[in-house]
């Protein structure tokens, strides 16, 4: 039922779409118009969740050459459009789209209308109505969301998350089950086909790598109040995960020290399935850290994630947390190489690392404007207050920004400390000599510094250099504003930094060695085959974090054979919640057998269904680069 | 008592199947048997030993040596930074009863917390007794469990039992001469032992690993469950599946791996045999 347009048809929408005498948000919105409009409607028996896309490809809104000569000049962000925001889904799915008309541009109006009238060719008069004024049942605000979610991706906006699902539902939820329209079971089967609406064009949806496509969901956490808001559709939401054993939509959990062991046993047997989620955050350092961060206390408490694991607000933000990145690992590599031989105290040695990040700091904030982003007038209507198109900025405008290898960066300074400062194993310029030489000749250094030196998550003596650069990093970013006069969130996750950041790296003083990948996210390094689950969630639960809040989970490996049976399988949820009450703040489990990822390398035509954790959300083992799958095959040496 | 040392060749935290919560668990290096299944190969010499991981070892020879020799491997470190490819490394290491402690300590909040403990395992600790008992005591306020086969002098096994919180026994062929054909020792030693910690009032396990035709038939299982069915301490028999890469780790030490039984075909479940006489019986 897919189809590309003719070639005729492209040419005429093109022509239409790309009229320099539109502004490039009534382009937006007329090509939002003409994709619905030329979009098939097609209707399965049996299914009540609306929506195909059938069109492969659109033309875009810029005249060849165009997008070039616009962007010049500025900072494009990744595709140089919206993403990665969440919406308020709460308040379009309770008012209605007709709440928002008068409210809108007149760009987001036409927006409006199209859908409107893409949605009304379904002729589902609970659909139609829900759209207008509000949904009144579950199954209304299902099909509701569907039609929004679908027009969102229409609209060139990508990584479209779902945010708190479970909150958000609750209501119409409830008065289906309490008016006894559906039973429980029916509330169930419902969700399932729902859940299973957001892998039917996901494969058009690409991020960096197939799978990348944001659609996180949000489940647990607390009310505006700060009361648990853990409710039945939580429980529901996570057995239809189960059942289904799709990719999408990607689960998340918000955890608090409360939250009984009794949801985390179901979220294990989730995890057990091996899709890599749900992922966890914590409540009791997440929602501090933001307030922090200057987000009133009512926002902070409806967080939600990105695509991957940033903390972003619904309908209230237009953050970017993924604008930039800073190699930690090259920063204290480069200090090392330059400022060994100068500092005759490990101390000093950290205070250049301090400068470094400063500096680096200071060059990253100045590439970053003034920023290019796209007018989005569909996302607009979405948001909370819709009077100005979305892409100019919202309530909350702050950047986020990636520590990548942070674990490498830890490392290297811990064996400096021990072998230079503290054992005075050789003179600083010998050091430095067989990192340029690649330890050629020094394989016993190599090899002492691999496997001896103190590593993070193993070994106690690190964890202080840790939290010392935990605050570096977030001081050199601390009372910036950027040109939206938000501030900059720094952050333990990596993205697809910890590749291209990882292949930069030459040999470091870890015993890293040129080529070999890095850790992603805020996980030990990947040298470290000896480093227990126990260690790990003691040494990577540190009190700075609230400091570093943009998100970026530590990362556990557990071989398969420990979810065998319900006994263990609730150890592994005890695990959990230990690095919760520990304080760590956010965790994100895998349940893999190393062997299993070899084979699949060796016969991808037997492991099409294997789903694997990539760095921030789950993808098919067999569809990843190469370099990702050796990056995921080193990482689970070290599970259990 | 904090000096003594022991071999120790690995320790475990996040164990799930070695007693009951979170525990981590001291695979002390060395025992008795050699069961012809036993899939810890390095755990069966009392010595230092260097493990190559073949996938990695260009056959350069450079450490033929170190495994040709019988006696503790001294010059380890040697051989495995000097290996080119990085494909070898150390199986064992002597640890003082206050070390191994101190890496127990680390996360007795956590153990505590998830109602866990430490268990000691192996090889067969009881060959450590004096170790095991020097680290226990630096210990006293955790859960203590011992993995054993029950193949040591009475006397020791006795003390070492009153030291701990659960007994977590193998017994893996109640028949005397079978028992000689697959572990290479007697078992009387082991059946006068289960009876003595059957009158010990000690919280106990008993395992059987399921070794498809050697023991899982219904005269093991029987002969089993009529030893057990008066042991008013026992808390359940737990069925291991015999582990299909149990010849894993075999290369790597230079050791060859050769069974007689049909390592493919399921084993036997034969719970029932348990609890018709009233005992709880699990499958791991």
């Amino acid at each position: 039922m897919r189809r590309s347009l003719s070639q005729a048809e492209w040419q005429d929408i093109s022509t239409k779409i790309q009229d320099p005498a539109l502004s490039l948000a009534d382009r937006a919105a007329l090509r939002l118009q003409l994709f619905l409009e030329h979009e098939t409607i097609v209707k399965k028996p049996g299914e009540r969740i609306p929506a195909y896309r059938t069109l492969v490809d659109f033309p875009d809104i810029y005249a060849p050459g165009e997008k070039e000569r616009l962007q010049k000049g500025h900072y494009v962000h990744e595709q140089g459009r919206v993403c990665n925001i969440s919406s308020d889904w709460e308040g379009v799915l309770k008012d209605g789209l007709m709440a928002r008309y008068n409210l809108a541009p007149e760009a987001s109006r036409r927006t409006i209308d199209a859908v409107l009238a893409y949605a009304d060719r379904y002729e589902m008069p609970g659909l139609s109505s829900a759209l207008r004024q509000g949904a009144r049942g579950y199954l209304e605000a299902l099909q509701a969301f569907r039609i929004l979610h679908f027009s969102l991706w229409a609209s060139n906006v990508y990584h479209n998350t779902v945010g708190r699902f479970d909150q958000y539902m609750y209501p119409y939820f409830k008065h289906d089950l309490d008016s006894g329209r559906f039973t429980e079971d029916e509330m169930l089967a419902l969700t399932e086909e729902f859940f299973r609406s957001f892998n039917r064009d996901s494969d058009l949806y690409t991020g960096m790598q197939q799978g990348d496509n944001g659609q996180s969901l949000m489940l647990g956490g607390c009310d505006r109040e700060g009361k648990n808001a853990v409710n039945e559709l939580t429980y529901v939401c996570l057995t239809a995960s189960l059942n289904n054993r799709l990719i999408d939509p990607k689960i998340n959990l918000r955890v608090n020290k409360d939250t009984p062991m009794e949801l985390y046993v179901r979220c294990t047997e989730l995890t057990k399935q091996g899709l890599g989620f749900p992922q966890y955050s914590n409540d009791d350092v997440v929602i501090p850290g933001l307030v922090a961060l200057g987000y009133s206390l009512e926002n902070a408490r409806n967080y939600t994630v990105a695509a991957c694991w940033e903390f972003i607000l619904p309908g209230v933000a237009m953050d970017i947390p993924n604008i930039g990145a800073v190699s930690l690992a090259d920063s204290v590599h480069q200090v090392i190489m330059r400022d060994l031989p100068n500092c005759n105290t490990f101390e000093c040695l950290q205070d250049k690392v301090r400068q470094e990040l400063f500096s680096r700091a200071d060059a990253l904030e100045a590439s970053l404007k003034p920023l290019w982003l796209e007018p989005a007038p569909f996302q607009t209507v979405l948001m909370s207050d819709p009077r100005q198109d979305i892409s100019l900025g919202a309530k909350y405008n702050n950047y986020g920004i990636h520590g990548t290898g942070f674990a490498t960066a830890v490392d290297q300074l811990s064996a400096v400390e021990r072998y230079i400062y503290q054992e005075q194993l050789m003179p600083a310029d010998d050091w430095l000599q067989a990192l340029s030489t690649e330890f050629s000749g020094r394989s016993e250094l190599k090899h002492t510094l691999r496997t001896q030196a103190p590593k993070l998550g193993r070994d106690t003596q690190s964890e202080t250099i840790a939290d010392r650069l935990m605050n570096d990093f977030a001081d050199s970013w601390a009372g910036r504003r950027n040109e939206r006069g938000g501030v900059f969130r720094p952050g333990t996750g990596s993205a697809m930094y910890y590749v291209w950041h990882g292949v930069k790296l030459g040999a470091l003083s870890d015993g890293h060695m040129p080529g070999e990948p890095i850790s992603a996210n805020f996980s030990p390094s990947l040298l470290v085959t000896d480093v227990g689950p126990l260690s790990a969630i003691s040494a990577m639960a540190r009190p700075q974090l609230s400091r570093v809040i943009n998100g970026g989970p530590l990362t556990l490996e557990l071989h398969d054979t420990v979810f065998k049976n319900k006994e263990a399988l609730t150890k592994v949820a005890m695990l959990v919640r230990s690095f919760i009450l520990l304080g760590g703040h956010q965790l994100q489990l895998n349940a893999v057998s190393r062997e299993t990822l070899l084979d699949a390398q060796v016969h991808p035509e037997a492991h099409r269904q294997l789903i694997v954790r990539v760095w921030g959300w789950s993808g098919h083992f067999i569809q990843l680069d190469k370099s990702y799958q050796e990056q995921i095959i080193q990482r689970t040496s070290y599970s259990i | 008592m904090s000096t003594t040392k022991g071999l120790v060749f690995d320790i475990e935290e996040f164990a799930v199947f070695d007693g009951p919560g979170i525990r981590s668990v001291v695979f002390l290096k060395g025992c008795p048997l050699r069961c012809a299944w036993c899939h810890n190969p390095e755990g069966l010499e009392h010595r230092i030993q260097l493990v190559k991981t073949l996938s990695l070892c260009a056959g350069c020879g450079l450490c033929d040596a170190a495994f040709r020799s019988s006696a503790d491997c001294t010059n380890c470190g040697h051989y495995v930074s000097a290996c080119p490819t990085g494909a070898l490394r150390i199986a064992g290491t002597w640890m003082s009863a206050q070390e191994v402690a101190v890496r127990i300590q680390r996360h007795e909040t956590l153990l505590r917390l998830n109602h866990g403990g430490i268990t000691f395992s192996g090889g067969e600790p009881l060959m450590q007794a004096d170790f095991v008992l020097a680290v226990r005591a630096l210990l006293p306020c955790l859960h203590a469990a011992i993995e054993t086969s029950g193949y040591a002098p009475s006397p020791l096994f006795q003390k070492v039992v009153a030291a701990m919180d659960l007994v977590i026994m193998d017994i893996k062929i109640v028949d005397p001469l079978l028992h000689v054909k697959y572990t290479g020792v007697q078992n009387d030693v082991i059946l006068k032992n289960l009876t003595l910690l059957k009158s010990m009032n000690k919280p106990m396990r008993i395992r059987v690993p399921l070794i498809p035709t050697v023991n899982d038939t219904p005269e093991n299982m029987t002969a089993l469950a009529a030893l057990l069915k008066d042991a008013k301490n026992l808390e359940k028999v737990e069925l291991m599946r015999y582990n299909q890469a149990a010849g894993a780790k075999y290369a790597g030490l230079g050791m060859l791996y050769q069974v007689d039984f049909p390592e493919k075909q399921p084993p036997r479940l034969l719970t029932e045999i348990f609890k018709e006489v009233g005992i709880l019986c699990d499958v791991l």
